[in-house]
């Protein structure tokens, strides 16, 4: 493959993981089946997408797939970008990137969070996603092998069949290295996201696998994700334990590979000193972005009863994001347009803090930022707003009232 | 960390890139391209950051951890080609994403060394970056 006789693609894509995988002594290569791709336009940046035209531009001999492919590229919400970011044809760049991708054999999904919508990979298999929550997603509550396998990284694993086996392909590494214990129920998803910021801020690094007790062992998947999608956000983490819940972790022994340490305490108090944090209650509210990940059927239903006999205030926007099938699902039962009836903007095919969210802010002039998604609110901050997590109610109560709510 | 004819040097993981040497921006604080910086002016955008408002263009970058998500991988190449980008990175604690983004700007990083390299290395020391070999010479300390 490093000689050429693969393809140029290839060639491109295996120098390319001998780098990578030379820096964390990689012996070998895990072969993949599947691959998760992160192409938000933003992120790409338009030198990403000039790379992968050129990848197009090679003959389809020399840039032949060696995995299946799937992009989260989802394009832009044609309608709500005129207001969001009016001047900017947004769509056009979209699509001109979709069409590339799709070129080199890669099919675009329309979610975010793909873990809901994309067949997963298998109990123990090798494969080569890109997002984070996805990554952690697969470690974790699946079991399949992955590190995080961004953009280029995907796209060089889409060519050679494998990525370097290393970090979370090693058995040793996906032990536990932390425990924790929860003491509560988490009332909500913004709750369940604390508690993952919590713990991600505390260990602060890749190589760190958190294993946790909590008192409900049926939590909804829902909440698991945003736990999780949270550790990655805020600690970078890859891989985790739900004791009793998740399939490396039968129980502490199992989890840690040996005896476990005692749990550190984490209780209701840490989850709303973090949630208090952020601050902003009375204030005029500008925008609430319910996303990340993007809403299920059930969290619309719950926007529109919130909604229902209300309006939203003027001066307040109500962004609720939900990936395209579920958008039109909410159409067939009349839900979205409950939510558009009450002021609400329901937004499709891409996500708040992917979208040029620093461009949105300055466009509108906003400050202050409700979210559900304790992950939004941590990469918001650095585009200028000032953000507050809250759980759906609050966020969507507070729209009405055109303040932050307490 | 060993002192020699040309300066301290600090020793780390064989890293990626190019040999640079440069002015060095340090704070113990950590990175994501993402969720720090204001790309298109080239500076340290989260308020919370110890480097906040600080400009990074061709300045070695040096800070603790590696954080958030896939988006430094395809923005690092973006920032090079734009010529907005540090000139190196030093970390103590690099993650997969940040690797592949360097190898894929071909922009030098190294982790993982012998020493806090945040604490060793202050705002203002010209260093020189060694990839190749892993470590990194303090020419002129502030």
């Amino acid at each position: 493959m490093a000689d050429g006789a693969h393809g140029e693609a290839a060639r491109w894509g295996i120098e390319y993981q001998q780098r990578v995988g030379a820096f964390f002594d990689a012996e070998d290569f895990a072969p993949i089946r599947v691959v998760h791709v992160s192409t938000d336009r933003e992120t790409m940046g338009d030198t990403g997408v000039a790379f992968i035209r050129e990848l197009v531009d090679m003959a389809p001999e020399q840039r032949r797939p060696r995995a299946f492919a799937v992009a989260d590229f989802r394009g832009f919400d044609e309608e709500t970008f005129k207001f969001l970011l009016p001047g900017r044809d947004l769509a056009a760049q979209s699509e001109e990137a979709v069409a590339a991708l799709a070129q080199l054999g890669v099919s675009t999904s329309h979610a975010y969070v793909n873990d809901h919508s994309v067949t997963a990979p298998a109990f123990g298999e090798a494969c080569g996603y890109s997002g984070t929550p996805s990554v952690i997603y697969m470690n974790g509550l699946v079991g399949a092998r992955c590190n995080f396998e961004a953009g280029p990284s995907s796209l060089a694993a889409f060519f050679t069949g494998r990525v370097p086996r290393y970090g979370f392909h090693l058995d040793d590494s996906r032990r536990a290295t932390h425990a924790y214990r929860l003491d509560f129920n988490p009332n909500n998803v913004a709750e369940w996201g604390a508690v993952g910021a919590i713990i991600g801020r505390k260990l602060n690094s890749y190589w760190s696998v958190p294993a946790l007790e909590i008192p409900d062992k049926s939590a909804a998947v829902l909440s698991l994700n945003h736990m999780a999608l949270n550790l990655a956000s805020y600690g970078s983490i890859a891989m985790f334990h739900v004791i009793g819940v998740t399939p490396e972790a039968r129980d502490w022994t199992d989890a840690f590979g040996g005896p476990a340490p005692t749990p550190e305490v984490l209780t209701q108090a840490d989850v709303d000193e973090f949630l208090d944090s952020w601050g902003g209650t009375g204030e005029k509210l500008d925008v609430v972005a319910l996303s990340t990940p993007q809403l299920t059927i059930t969290e619309l239903v719950e926007i529109a009863a919130l909604l229902d006999g209300n309006r939203v205030h003027s001066d307040t926007a109500l962004l609720v994001y939900a990936p395209r099938e579920i958008k039109a699902a909410a159409e067939r039962i009349g839900v979205a347009q409950q939510i558009e009836a009450a002021g609400g903007r329901m937004v499709h095919g891409h996500d708040f803090f992917a979208t040029f969210a620093k461009e949105i802010r300055e466009s509108h002039n906003w400050d202050r930022l409700m979210t559900h998604s304790v992950k939004v609110a941590n990469i918001c901050a650095g585009y200028g707003y000032r953000p507050r997590p809250a759980s759906i109610e609050q966020c969507v109560k507070s729209a009405i009232a055109g303040k932050v709510l307490p | 960390m060993t002192e020699e004819k040309n300066g301290l040097v600090l020793r780390g993981h064989v890293g990626i890139g190019p040999g640079v040497r440069g002015v060095a921006l340090s704070a113990a604080d950590d990175f994501s391209a993402r969720y720090d910086l204001d790309r298109d002016r080239g500076v340290v955008s989260r308020p919370q950051h110890k480097l906040y408002g600080e400009n990074y263009i061709g300045k070695i970058l040096v800070l603790n951890a590696a954080k958030g998500g896939v988006a430094s991988a395809w923005m690092l190449r973006d920032m090079v080609l734009a010529g907005k980008a540090p000139l190196a990175l030093l970390l103590n604690n690099a993650n997969p994403v940040m690797a592949q983004g360097a190898a894929f700007a071909d922009l030098p990083f190294i982790d993982r060394f012998e020493t806090d390299i945040t604490q060793a290395i202050r705002t203002g020391d010209v260093v020189y970056v060694d990839p190749t070999n892993g470590c990194v010479r303090i020419e002129q300390k502030v």
